[in-house]
């Protein structure tokens, strides 16, 4: 049975990600930043284990990685999908706070990625499906830290993907526009908008007229993750309902 | 298939199915379940409805996607993947190959597209998938032509996503790299292994690899519209 391991598995798309992936017979171990009972839940949902990592300290990443190689024999796919988020202004963005949105979105996924490539290319193969945003692609107004972090995440994907490729390690990421989500509470705060009247808000820019479901997204990161395309080489596959413009 | 398993089987249209990337596709779409009907100069054989025809001729084309609907039913997917690939300076592409270059690949496309989307958007259904190139994106050393044809399809494509997503239709690109085809001579510079050492792959593309990314952009990318998708061994990113 193949393994993979899954972060940012909590939240609503790493839950359909997981229900997703265990489907189509792979052993998920589930990781998040805090443990409890949603997490172990998840876990015994999916038939896999469950491990918690604050991914924004990349001794918590090496050590997670290592973890699950040992317990499991092998990471098969790696699917980065913790994010954290917060929105602000950019004169009232927390330089902290900022930090640590791009340590932990991009920060993380390199030190979870250091650790993979090493085991994957000794093996000869591997996927890493990264998640990065449609909000990395074309930038946000209030999401400074969250786009850089994003945007940060495409190129990582294009760096690795041509870097691990001869070995036969296949990465590629995912951006997707507005999706169906709790996270989608943040952005309705921050517009000081009801949450009904925030999903109507995104949809009314989105071409398909409507906001995306987290099991689109998980049906992106099981293809990319299936041994059946080797092809792929740090693509970026932007599911965000034909959204191509940007509108003040 | 049962009779009822065959009325319940939804149904595509593929252009160029009766060789290499199209043949592969119209074959991965069948294995899923669907019904193909293949467009091609020569006869299709892994289809269930096999239609001969020259993708320039849109009469031709409107009337194979109608016997399409007729005897299949109808027509939730069409996959544009007739074309040919020839290299040649600038200086020595005349006015006829030029003219051939965008009347297969943009013109088979714009025939196919005219056919199909009527019904498709009064089903308010429907997705369309072009087979591009990774040098529409990156060009290439005596590729204008090509480059011409198959970036006039990405842009076609771009732009009819906007045009058709509120009427519930899809449309992609499936933009492969040099790919292990039979459209590939076997002195083809693409077949070189130096050329091939180059990719960050190491290898050409499989055309099951496109066909299974079509599957995928067909069956399940279903928030996905205008976008372009790069099966390619790395060749551009």
């Amino acid at each position: 049975m193949p393994v993979a391991l899954l972060t940012g598995a909590a939240g609503g798309l790493g839950v359909a990600t997981a229900r997703r992936l265990a489907q189509d017979g792979y052993r998920v171990v589930v990781t998040d930043r805090t443990p409890g009972s949603r997490l172990d839940d998840l876990a015994a949902e999916v038939g896999g284990a469950a491990l918690a990592a604050d991914l924004a300290d990349p001794a918590a990443a090496r050590r997670l990685v290592g973890e699950v190689e040992e317990r499991t024999g092998g990471i098969d796919v790696l699917v980065a999908n913790h994010a954290y988020m917060t929105m602000a202004p950019v004169e009232e963005h927390d330089p902290d706070d900022w930090w640590r949105v791009v340590d932990t979105n991009l920060g993380g996924t390199f030190a979870l990625a250091q650790a993979v490539a090493g085991p994957m290319t000794r093996r000869g193969s591997g996927r890493i499906v990264v998640i990065c945003s449609e909000w990395g692609v074309v930038g946000w107004p209030g999401a400074t830290a969250y786009s850089a972090s994003k945007a940060g995440l495409v190129a990582l994907v294009k760096s690795l993907g041509r870097e691990l490729a001869p070995a036969g390690v296949v990465v590629n990421g995912i951006a997707p526009g507005v999706v169906d989500t709790p996270q989608l509470q943040v952005d309705a705060d921050a517009a000081g908008l009801t949450l009904a009247a925030m999903h109507a808000e995104y949809a009314r820019d989105i071409p398909l007229g409507r906001i995306g479901r987290p099991e689109e997204i998980a049906a992106a990161v099981a293809f990319l993750a299936s041994p059946r395309v080797g092809a792929l080489v740090g693509q970026v596959l932007q599911l965000n309902g034909g959204s191509t413009r940007t509108r003040a | 298939m049962s009779a009822d398993a065959a009325r319940a089987a939804r149904v595509a249209v593929v252009s160029g199915a009766a060789s290499g990337i199209g043949a592969a596709i119209a074959g991965r779409l069948r294995r899923s379940g669907w019904r193909v009907a293949g467009l091609d100069l020569q006869t299709a054989a892994d289809v269930d409805l096999a239609v001969r025809l020259d993708m320039t001729d849109a009469a031709a084309v409107a009337a194979a996607v109608a016997r399409a609907e007729d005897e299949l039913g109808p027509v939730e997917v069409a996959v544009s993947a007739a074309g040919h690939y020839a290299m040649a300076a600038l200086a020595d592409v005349d006015d006829e190959a030029w003219s051939r270059m965008l009347r297969v690949h943009l013109g088979g496309l714009l025939h196919l597209t005219r056919a199909v989307l009527p019904p498709m958007r009064s089903r308010r259904a429907g997705c369309l998938v072009a087979v591009g190139s990774e040098i529409a994106i990156g060009g290439g050393d005596g590729d204008s032509h090509y480059a011409a044809a198959k970036g006039a399809v990405h842009g076609f494509v771009r732009a009819l996503a906007a045009e058709v997503a509120p009427d519930g239709v899809r449309a992609n690109v499936v933009a492969p790299g040099p790919t292990d085809t039979p459209l590939l001579a076997a002195d083809s510079p693409w077949r070189d292994p130096e050329y091939l050492r180059t990719l960050p792959a190491r290898r050409l593309v499989r055309a099951d690899e496109i066909a299974e990314t079509v599957r995928f952009v067909v069956e399940e990318a279903t928030f996905m519209t205008g976008e372009v998708v790069s099966p390619n061994a790395g060749a551009v990113i």
